[in-house]
């Protein structure tokens, strides 16, 4: 099942504009290689939850994936055939808002090849460019 | 590790738009503090900066005024992507100062838990250590190859240089062999419209009005009308 918060303060969100770049959540810090973000937007839960199913199937239960981001965003959109006005329509979907240089994926446990191939099939998932990076051991 | 000597040139001013245009004329902005003296801005030279890193250094010698001495690099600023420098810290420090910092752990080798089904987890990525400025580590690397199932790697296994004393607790987990939790898949039922995104979350919090009774009070207008519209209708 997709990813969704459990509790909510407001059952609805206004859209917002997704603007400037990942000051945080920007580097691999639990896994050995990681999967960052080039483009600034929305990653549904459907996509998010279809990079990690390609992610853990090609990994074989090797290794450990580790999902960056959550949708935390509300989504609503009114039904079809319907007259604008009469408020704000339903929630259809939950989004987590990524910036360029968010990391969305990192594995842990494998060597870089495997790492690498993973995180390409986690890639053409991704609506954004992305690109692989490894953990800096050093300063 | 490597100490390099790189010329510095104070930097007068500050601000976004000059560290924006030292940059782009290779320069990296930089400031020196510590030993209880005010702080100086500087800048150096990029790519001398970037070939230090690279090769390891955690020290540079650094000509400023005509005088060479040396720092420890405290912090070194990217941009977001990780790549690109954008800011360096540097701290005065004596050669015999002993000095608390952060070293990579890299593990080497396959546990042999792994054959058993296990994934080796590695819980501490750094380790701070305290040592003497010019024998600080690059990089730890332990070898994991006689781990079985459930063992772990522990600070005190680590093998550290001498005079290098590690500040984490001794029985802290560097890694562990452990098993993988088994993904219970549920049955997947057959999807109708967007059950499965329909479901709603909790609400927490002061909830002023609900939301039934709003959407009622919304469609009572449109019956009304529908209702006075039905008598014309069958006449």
């Amino acid at each position: 099942m997709a990813l969704m918060p459990k509790r909510v303060k407001w059952r609805k969100s206004q859209r917002g504009k997704v603007r400037g770049v990942a000051g945080k959540g920007n580097t691999v810090a639990f896994g050995d290689f990681g999967l960052q973000c080039l483009s600034a937007g929305w990653l549904t839960a459907r996509q998010i939850e279809a990079g990690r199913v390609a992610a853990t199937h090609y990994l074989h239960r090797e290794g450990k994936v580790y999902v960056r981001m959550f949708p935390h965003k509300p989504v609503s959109s009114k039904p079809l055939e319907t007259r604008m006005g009469k408020g704000k329509g339903e929630p259809e979907f939950w989004v987590a808002c990524v910036r360029p240089g968010t990391m969305l994926f990192e594995v842990a446990g494998v060597d870089e090849t495997v790492a690498r191939d993973a995180l390409t099939r986690v890639a053409h998932k991704m609506p954004y460019r992305c690109r692989f990076v490894k953990r800096r051991h050093g300063l | 590790m490597e100490t390099l000597t790189i010329k510095a040139e104070p930097r007068m001013t500050s601000g976004t738009r000059i560290s924006r245009a030292l940059r782009a004329a290779g320069r990296l902005p930089a400031v020196i503090y510590g030993h209880g003296e005010a702080p100086e801005s500087v800048s150096l030279a990029h790519h001398e900066v970037e070939v230090a890193l690279a090769h390891g250094a955690r020290t540079l010698q650094v000509d400023l005024n005509g005088g060479v001495k040396p720092y420890l690099i405290k912090q070194v600023q990217y941009d977001h992507l990780g790549t690109n420098l954008i800011h360096l810290d540097l701290s005065r420090v004596d050669l015999h100062e002993r000095v608390k910092v952060r070293v990579g752990i890299e593990l080497r080798g396959v546990p042999k838990g792994i054959h058993d089904g296990g994934v080796l987890d590695q819980q501490m990525a750094q380790i701070e250590v305290e040592c003497v400025v010019t024998e600080i580590p690059d990089t730890f690397h332990p070898v994991v190859t006689h781990l079985a199932l459930g063992d772990s790697l522990l600070v005190k296994d680590l093998q550290l240089p001498p005079g290098v004393v590690a500040m984490a607790d001794s029985n802290e987990r560097i890694a562990t062999v452990r098993l993988l939790a088994v993904e219970v898949v549920a049955p997947v039922a057959p999807i109708e419209g967007e059950a499965a995104t329909t479901a709603e979350p909790e609400r927490i919090g002061r909830i002023r009005k609900d939301d039934e009774e709003v959407a009622a009070e919304t469609k009572k207008p449109e019956a009304k009308k529908a209702e006075a519209k039905k008598p014309d209708a069958k006449k």
